[in-house]
């Protein structure tokens, strides 16, 4: 696998002797992008942080990986945390940062100790003064939102605020601030380094109705037969879920499995999260699961998502039940709408993304229901 | 800068948001969660307008060369009903059927919504200890704006957002109740919600039984500020003074005795006045602190022990006049003070609360806010506009100039220091406005000379430039503070809406009650002097420091 090279300082020692122009020029031109989920360009992100003047700046490396059936962050911070923490040190040089967080998801305390003792002594080997420290998540999952990590460290309610300002400008403590997620910053180190990094691949999690789930290195454009191939599908699949935020497509061998395909079928393929499911189990059952974490996971700031989740998932517990009515999908798909529409931040955008998609691609599960 | 509204090409100015443009045009684009002088935070997702095809919330999206906005188009309004009906599933369902006159309940009937497709949300506890503030989370629809003014103006935080997701809820820490926090019960967050969810305490019912009782000697006392913010209740413009009507519009609901709380604060000015004389002289804590506002009391007796020798001593005028007329004014009239029923109006909700301290609770029986004593009014089928201008009953409506100012911020400090200086030099003032203490500037401060000794003084109003001020406070010899922005008459017993616009006018209004009474200086009241020979004996004396004086505690956090 292409992210598990360790480049053992090589890339930092690299950088240093470069001007942070020319790493973020290097980096631009490879392009590098997020790994997030958003896919903006990592260049540009630090180059707007590296403009601003400021005595302190921060870098928040996003360990908080909390979409449901994403674990690639885990697999690399198991298996080749020095990537990623050159990637820290490395991003910090460019901007300009003194000081470095790794907001790590709870769940993943068991990391923490090792990852201290790596962090300890790369330091001590590159010599520079940045501090990264460990700061671990309460385990909500809009905490793994940019401005809501910014509130989180600041020890505020989880709660995403609005942007303009963006974190590139004014982020943690009023600071320019730049958010990276882990899978980004393990590829820093490669892309200074390997002369033949390919920006195209990237960590695959699959799971759901597979017989060897798990984390498969594959380029994007890969077919969704290939890929399901590679898990071992476990009976006949009829749909995959690109997590629960990225929504639902049915199944078809030649998909190509790439950003404006995905983009284009309503769904997101965000951080290339693969959920497979087979005949065997209902869209309606998954859908009411799906809308019972979000429910959960909604922090309760701006109406619709913290009204709209709550109310979806009622509709759609009714539906599974056999209670509802036809119109009861109609004020689902009008309310998931709206919710899309209007909802303050990216986690309550894509709260009803599942929803939207199985009522386009599996309609005909809830009408049978509702008969 | 040009952007098309509407199909309209409307000019504007950089930096102004999509909600400024549309209500300088007066396209109307509803809104819940925010507020005028705030940031916005846009929870409420109501003020919704369609961008270049995207849904963007109109008060916090600026303005563009070019953009292109709807605020009436089909996707706009499906949204907009959504939240609304979403927010209504969560406010009470009752408003819903009779509608109140809040914000929430007028956006529904502005939108034409006649159905909410949802079932009501689960019943909540009401939270209603104590006498000043009830908070109702059955209709709370959690826009943040109460949170918001306690943070950021107030600095205080006594309720904040607890758990997440629709089991989010505003409440006090450690979801207490307002009565067992820290809350200071300045009312800020009920002049903020638009949906009534937090509201004074509702004492009409009891004051309409003690009118009604004919045992009972029923005597109200109208606040210095009441008198500039009461008309707005009734179509009014801001700073418009009422108070003939107000006086005609008390006898008429069955007030035995209509006198004026700026007698008491006349009173209060001539006891604080020769408090810090004393002070001086005596070499006692300094600087004194002013006490007339209850909300900065309890402040202290929370989180500054530390300050509590040096709050003057003083009770607050509506106390001062509850004590005087339960005592002199009973002797005279030969009415037992048991009998008596003393009802102020206030602009007030901490009042509320401090009428019911232990050591205060027979001065003054009932407080009723400014917007209570309007819904009175209004309860009473009272048309406020056509009555008579009537006059205070005697002996105690007559009051000076000084007093007015009380309502205002820097009032307190204007009208101490032109008796204090009178009184202590023997000479006349030349002039008597003080101005570095008028305006709204939030931390104001001076000094004048008195007998060769200069006297440092300093102004504060809202707790965040309070808890300012306080950190250099050993600078000064007096300091007056005010826990509402812009003193009495912006509190939280006010008529909603309360703005920093409003709250201008109606200063204005008290400066001009000021300059339009004959007698300005609170020592110079004949009716006080009067009080003092027959009654009270010594300013500061035994007899008036047992009616006239009270004491703080240190409580708990």
């Amino acid at each position: 696998m292409q992210i598990l090279e360790k480049t053992g300082m090589k890339a930092w020692n690299k950088a240093v002797s470069m001007k942070p122009d020319d790493i973020i020029n290097l980096i631009g031109e490879k392009k590098l992008i997020g790994r997030g989920g958003a896919c903006f360009p990592t260049a540009k992100k630090w180059g707007f942080a590296k403009e601003q003047e400021s005595d302190d700046k921060y870098l928040i490396c996003n360990a908080d990986e909390g979409e449901p059936g994403t674990f690639k962050d885990k697999f690399i911070m198991e298996n080749n945390p020095e990537n990623m923490i050159e990637g820290i040190l490395i991003a910090c040089y460019t901007i300009g940062a003194k000081q470095a967080y790794i907001y790590l998801r709870r769940e993943y305390r068991y990391l923490e100790k090792g990852l201290k003792k790596i962090i300890i002594g790369m330091i001590k080997k590159s010599g520079t003064d940045i501090n990264i420290e460990i700061i671990l998540g309460a385990g909500a999952y809009i905490c793994g939102e940019e401005t809501a990590i910014i509130n989180s460290i600041e020890g505020k309610r989880g709660e995403p605020y609005l942007k303009p300002p963006y974190p590139a400008v004014e982020g943690l403590f009023s600071k320019p601030t730049v958010i990276d997620n882990v899978e980004t910053l393990a590829n820093v180190p490669l892309v200074m380094f390997d002369e033949n990094w390919n920006p195209d691949l990237r960590l695959f999690s699959l799971s759901g109705n597979l017989k060897k789930p798990g984390i498969y290195e594959a380029e994007v454009g890969i077919t969704m037969g290939e890929l399901m191939k590679m898990g071992r599908p476990d009976g006949k699949i009829k749909a995959v879920y690109f997590g629960c935020a990225g929504g639902c497509m049915s199944f078809k061998k030649d998909t190509k499995v790439d950003y404006d395909v995905i983009d284009k079928a309503g769904c997101m393929l965000g951080s290339c999260t693969v959920i497979a499911v087979n005949e065997k189990n209902s869209i309606v059952d998954m859908a009411a699961v799906i809308a019972k974490f979000f429910e959960f996971e909604s922090c309760g700031k701006c109406t619709p998502c913290r009204e709209g989740t709550m109310r979806i998932l009622a509709l759609l517990e009714k539906i599974s039940l056999g209670y509802a009515k036809p119109k009861d999908i109609e004020l689902l798909e009008e309310l998931s709408i709206v919710i899309r529409d209007s909802a303050l931040c990216g986690l309550g955008k894509s709260s009803t993304t599942h929803v939207l998609t199985a009522l386009s691609n599996f309609r005909n599960e809830f009408e049978e229901k509702c008969r | 800068m040009q952007i098309r509204l509407n199909s309209r090409d409307i000019e504007c100015d950089e930096g102004m948001t999509i909600l400024d443009v549309a209500k300088e045009n007066n396209i109307r684009i509803p809104t819940l969660c925010h507020q005028e002088d705030f940031p916005s935070e846009a929870r409420c997702r109501v003020c919704l307008v369609e961008v270049d095809g995207k849904l963007m919330p109109s008060c916090s999206t600026k303005a563009r060369e070019g953009m292109v906005v709807e605020t009436e188009n089909k996707n706009v309004k499906r949204a907009r009903h959504m939240n609304i009906e979403l927010m209504m599933s969560a406010h009470m369902q009752s408003c819903f059927v009779d509608v109140k006159d809040h914000a929430l309940c007028r956006i529904v009937a502005e939108e034409g919504i006649k159905d909410i497709r949802f079932t009501p949300a689960k019943e909540q506890v009401l939270d209603d200890m104590g006498r000043a503030i009830t908070r109702d989370p059955n209709k709370c629809i959690k826009c943040g704006r109460c949170v918001q003014v306690c943070r950021d103006i107030q600095n205080i935080t006594a309720i904040d957002f607890a758990y997440r997701g629709h089991h989010s809820k505003v409440t006090p820490y450690f979801d207490k109740d307002l009565h067992d926090s820290y809350c200071i019960k300045c009312g800020q967050c009920v002049l903020s919600c638009p949906v009534e969810a937090i509201t004074e305490q509702d004492h009409i019912p009891e004051v309409l039984k003690a009118i009604a009782d004919s045992r009972k000697h029923v005597v109200v006392q109208t606040a210095p500020s009441i008198r500039a913010s009461l008309g707005e209740s009734f179509g009014n413009e801001p700073g418009t003074l009422v108070k003939g009507k107000m006086v005609a519009a008390a006898r008429k609901l069955g007030f035995d005795r209509v006198f004026d709380t700026n007698i008491g604060a006349d009173l209060t000015i001539i006891e604080e006045a020769n408090e810090l004389i004393e002070r001086i002289k005596n070499n006692r804590p300094l600087p004194m602190i002013t006490s007339c506002c209850p909300g900065w009391v309890k402040y202290a007796e929370h989180f500054r022990h530390d300050l509590l020798p040096h709050l003057s001593t003083c009770k607050s005028p509506h106390e001062m006049l509850g004590a005087v007329i339960k005592s002199y004014y009973a002797e005279k009239q030969g009415i037992k003070p048991k009998d008596i029923v003393v009802v102020s109006i206030m602009p007030c909700t901490a009042k509320k609360y401090e009428s019911a301290r232990e050591e205060m609770k027979d001065d003054v029986d009932y407080v009723l806010t400014t917007r209570e004593f309007a819904k009175m009014i209004k309860m009473h089928k009272i048309d406020f506009d056509k009555l008579e201008d009537e006059d205070f009953d005697n002996p105690l409506g007559l009051s000076t100039g000084a007093a007015a100012l009380f309502g205002a911020t820097g009032g307190v400090m204007e009208a101490a220091l032109r008796t204090a200086y009178e009184t202590a030099t023997g000479k006349t003032l030349t002039k008597i406005e003080f101005d570095q203490v008028r305006g709204i500037e939030g931390i104001k401060s001076g000094d004048i000379e008195i007998n060769s000794i200069t006297i440092k003084f300093a102004v504060a109003h809202g707790m965040g430039n309070v808890q300012e001020l306080l950190k250099s406070y050993k600078e000064y010899h007096f300091i007056e503070l005010m826990a509402c922005p812009g003193g009495c008459i912006g509190g939280g017993g006010q008529p909603i809406p309360t703005t920093w616009a409003i709250r201008k006018k109606r200063m204005e209004g008290l400066y001009e009650e000021d300059h339009n009474l004959p007698l300005r200086k609170s020592h110079e009241n004949p009716v006080l002097i009067k009080a003092y020979e027959e009654y009270l004996g010594e300013i500061g004396g035994r007899k008036a420091h047992k009616l006239l004086h009270t004491k703080y505690f240190e409580r708990d956090l």
